[in-house]
């Protein structure tokens, strides 16, 4: 009986151990960032009419989410048989990036996830010439110098690794969604800065990145312990990273 | 985020998908020429009618737009933009007139791939027999599939 009561009063004991988890923490480094697009220097020495230079800033709130500003240039010239244009100008985007990998993969090194951004751009574009053929003959005329304001939102999904202390790579797609080009009805830029084909609706484009990072704050983040199966695998995935 | 390889396998196959759509050329598909389009209407029933034959030519050109064509519903001028005006001399089942359009033009951007027109507004236009009745129904002369003057004949 003695025996009985034992084994009871350990079994009480251990009952609610049994929701007391022990804490799994990951010591995570919050990072300001500082890169270049090379993707846009690549594009002009294959085509001399895009000159599109990029950079951005980013500032990681927390292990999840960092705020994200981007500013670049473009010089952007298109000729084909029935007209010419020319845009240059600046834009500049501001968002969000949200990292998919739990803070035990990505530990500060790896990215994968999406972003969210709001574009403006201001630019000057010009058609110097164009022509028309219909029944009457060619009519050739032009458009004059105009500057412009436009405005688009963007999402923007891609992957960042850290390949040397403190500088990563990685790429971002661009897909996006034109709010305004300004213009009017009739005279949609054709392209402009930071966004792309304005007479259409959507683009979509790709920016690749080198990134310098700077980590100015360790943060201790708890993990949720996992069940074996699942440990199993994902340490399977880390080996292969 | 319990398999991180789907996830890079998606991104793999939306890079590949947006090369493919940024580098593709693309050619002009779209409609680049603004005409003014005329419904023909019976005058006595007063409902749509299309002639039996349709001749069409502007002053002072020797191409035909429409040559003794039947089944023409509805007609397209095509309007000459380095001109505030112009003059086609219309044939409906052997009945002739001239029509006088006077309107104003301005560029508009079809797309990137098939670059400018010009679109119009209709002021206004002139009988010089009156053979016909014409009645403006919308001045705004686009690539868009819309009426813009009614023929009775």
């Amino acid at each position: 009986m003695r025996r009985i009561s034992a084994y009871f009063i350990s079994l009480l004991i251990f009952l609610p151990a049994g929701n007391l988890i022990a804490q799994d923490t990951v010591l995570f480094p919050l990072k300001l960032r500082a890169g270049i697009d090379i993707a846009g220097p690549g594009i002009y020495f294959s085509d001399r009419n895009n000159l599109s230079l990029e950079g951005y800033f980013s500032f990681d709130k927390s292990e999840k989410m960092a705020y994200v500003l981007e500013a670049g240039y473009l010089n952007y010239k298109f000729s084909q048989y029935n007209y010419d244009y020319t845009s240059k100008g600046v834009f500049a985007r501001l968002g969000v990036d949200f990292n998919l990998l739990k803070p035990e993969i990505s530990r500060g090194k790896y990215w994968a996830g999406i972003g969210l951004r709001y574009g403006i751009s201001l630019f000057n574009s010009e058609t110097p010439s164009f022509q028309h053929d219909n029944y009457w003959g060619t009519v050739t005329s032009s458009i004059p110098p105009k500057k412009a304001m436009g405005h688009f939102i963007e999402v923007a999904p891609g992957v960042k690794t850290e390949i040397f202390r403190n500088f990563s790579i990685g790429w971002t797609i661009r897909l996006k969604l034109l709010i305004s080009g300004g213009g009017g009805r009739d005279l949609r830029p054709i392209y402009f800065p930071g966004y792309g084909n304005g007479g259409k609706r959507t683009a979509a484009g790709i920016s690749y990145f080198i990134t310098w990072n700077i980590p100015f704050k360790t943060k201790t983040v708890i993990t949720k312990p996992e069940v074996v199966e699942e440990e199993t695998e994902e340490t399977g995935q880390e080996t292969n990273q | 985020m319990k398999k991180p390889g789907n996830f890079f396998s998606a991104m793999l196959i939306v890079l590949g998908s947006t090369v493919m759509i940024s580098c593709t050329p693309e050619a002009c598909f779209e409609e680049t020429n603004a005409y003014l389009k005329a419904t023909f209407y019976n005058n006595t029933s007063k409902v749509t009618d299309t002639p039996d034959s349709l001749t069409l030519i502007g002053l002072n050109k020797t191409d035909r737009i429409y040559n003794k064509e039947s089944g023409v519903q509805p007609a397209l001028f095509p309007l000459d933009a380095s001109s505030e005006s112009c003059t086609f001399i219309i044939k409906i089942n052997n009945v002739t007139d001239t029509i006088q359009f006077i309107y104003s033009s301005y560029p508009h951007l079809i797309s990137k791939e098939c670059g400018y027109t010009f679109y119009h507004k209709l002021d206004t236009f002139y009988l010089s027999r009156n053979a016909f009745y014409v009645y403006k129904s919308s001045n705004n002369i686009t690539t868009a599939n819309e009426e813009n003057i009614r023929i009775f004949y």
